[in-house]
């Protein structure tokens, strides 16, 4: 606003300070030295640039939050446009950095109409290049759906992503709120699942792309000399009980390769639907992409939503010939009347088509148990897993040996003299997990390729992932 | 600040591991829950002082029950 009415003079000084300012915004996102602006800077009200993170080639927009808030108008949407199609011709990814209060209300329906053609651009480009935005401040009305239209948002703390903001909501439904609550970094990273990082401040949000990108941009090849004499025994990160519940973050980091001091694991969506944990690492210097089950949270019990996370996930890593590793401890499928109803079987089907359609290289790992339909589920044999390994003693299986024998012999339980009645159970589900349940019988039928060393996790992962035919998936990333 | 941990899924109360007035760490475990066949911690994602514990040992949580307070 006050860079409007402001005299031209006075704007340039403000512009060098501006932390607003698109040139200084991309110039933080980009190496030093590399941004090449792809137009003159103009009132378009977006920048549009070639340049490199870490050395690989990108494009790069940033909406110009100096005049009118970054909305969004037909000059600016058409350099928007130009580096989404550039991008997809040079086969580089795209970042965007969002601060825009959406559609210019003075162009009226061209500037609408200008939105829409970005919005087409970003769905051409889906799953032919990755797309990564980044919300810097408000991305309102259609500078809400450009973000979630692309493979991965992240939220700087000031990011606010709405579709209509609080007066309007006031004034249709009553509701009161802020416009962080309505659509800040913690309404999206936990409720809504539209952020899939929440970024500590602007120049920490730049650091998560710039590595998220360098995932996309610089896959690495498998080196298994790197892991062969990798030896610990990943099994002792498991609590001794096998009803005990885990965090499974840490083994997943552990598997992953190290990255400096920490792990090369950057989570997505870690705290919506946690009961599944979705990533990107590097796994013997090739960038994988791991979906592992919670089992710390709801027991790690597949639901609607989660489902529906890793489904997008699923396709992301598919779209862009991502490995994928896959960690199951699953106890099955979360029961109840709101699952039910908010479409457990709509969203489960979504997993199953998403792991059944991959061509990428997919390698399921089952540390403890995998029961039902949650079994299948988690990549399973009969989706089309490239190989299925399992732990000592891990259990597969329609539902846990206790349960099962409760139905299956419910009368003869019933009949049974009270004193007997735990001895027979016991009899039973030893019983039944020779014959139904239980690693070997797994084995016997193939659908496990083999019970694998704990030791030896990262080396026989990698060596199985390296070992498959590279794949990609033909098809778009569509936000699920 | 007063932060509310509510149940995530329905299960049985297995054990309360804290009581109200006592000092948590960031991660602590609150509450055991039993479902799905599994032992859950209930975890608390803010260090602080146990204002309130609103379930007992035995109880059965629906999703979205409060089970404890943390200040």
């Amino acid at each position: 606003m006050t860079a409007l009415a402001a005299p031209a003079g006075l704007q340039n000084a403000d512009r060098e300070t501006d932390p607003r300012d698109p040139e200084a915004r991309l110039a933080r996102l980009l190496d030093a030295d590399s941004v090449v602006p792809l137009h003159p800077r103009d009132s378009s009200g977006a920048l549009a640039a070639r340049g490199r993170i870490n050395g690989a080639k990108v494009l790069a927009f940033c909406t110009d939050a100096t005049i009118m808030g970054g909305a969004m108008g037909v000059e600016g949407c058409r350099h928007i446009v130009e580096a989404i199609d550039t991008a997809v011709r040079e086969r580089v990814p795209v970042v965007g950095l969002w601060h825009s209060g959406g559609a210019r209300l003075a162009e009226g329906v061209e500037a609408l109409d200008a939105v829409g053609q970005v919005f087409a651009a970003m769905t051409r480009a889906s799953g032919r290049v990755p797309q990564i935005s980044v919300v810097l401040g408000p991305a309102a009305g259609g500078a809400a759906y450009g973000p979630a239209l692309t493979d991965l948002v992240i939220m700087a703390p000031a990011g606010r992503v709405f579709v209509t903001g609080p007066d309007v909501v006031r004034s249709v439904t009553g509701e009161r709120i802020d416009m962080e609550g309505l659509g800040g970094p913690e309404a999206h990273g936990r409720r809504s699942g539209v952020a899939h990082v929440v970024a500590d401040d602007e120049p920490d949000a730049c650091a998560r792309a710039r590595r998220l990108t360098t995932l996309f941009a610089r896959p690495g090849v498998f080196d298994l000399h790197a892991v062969r004499d990798d030896v610990e025994d990943l099994r002792a990160m498991l609590p001794e009980s096998p009803r005990r519940a885990y965090d499974v973050r840490p083994l997943v980091r552990r598997v992953l390769d190290r990255d400096g001091a920490g792990s090369s694991f950057e989570e997505l969506q870690p705290r919506w639907a946690p009961n599944i944990v979705v990533g990107l690492g590097q796994l013997a210097g090739r960038t994988v992409g791991v979906i592992a089950n919670n089992p710390l949270r709801m027991g790690g019990c597949l639901d609607s939503a989660s489902a529906e996370k890793a489904s997008r996930f699923v396709r992301m890593c598919d779209a862009f010939g991502v490995p994928m590793l896959v960690l199951a401890d699953v106890p099955g499928y979360l029961p109840g009347v709101d699952q039910e109803w908010d479409g457990v079987v709509r969203r489960g089907a979504k997993l199953l088509h998403a792991f059944a359609e991959a061509t990428v290289p997919r390698v399921t790992l089952v540390t403890r148990k995998a029961y039902g339909g949650a079994y299948v589920a988690m990549n399973a044999r009969c989706l089309g897993a490239t190989a299925v390994f399992a732990w000592p003693e891990a259990e597969i299986a329609v539902m846990g040996a206790k349960a099962a024998v409760g139905i299956l012999h419910r009368r003869e339980l019933a009949a049974a003299p009270e004193e007997e009645r735990e001895a027979l159970r016991e009899r039973l589900a030893e019983e039944h997990e020779r014959i139904a349940g239980g690693v070997g019988r797994a084995m016997a039928i193939g659908v496990v390729d083999e019970v694998i060393d704990p030791a030896h996790t990262r080396y026989r992962l990698a060596e199985a992932l390296a070992a498959a035919p590279a794949g990609r998936g033909a098809h778009g990333n569509i936000p699920l | 600040m007063a932060e509310e941990i509510h149940a995530e899924m329905v299960a049985n109360v297995l054990r309360v591991e804290v009581a109200e007035g006592e000092t948590v760490d960031r991660d602590a475990t609150l509450v055991l829950l039993e479902s799905m066949k599994m032992e859950i911690p209930v975890i608390t994602e803010v260090g602080g002082v146990v204002a309130r514990v609103a379930v007992n040992a035995g109880d059965v949580v629906r999703r979205g029950d409060l089970i404890a307070v943390v200040e």
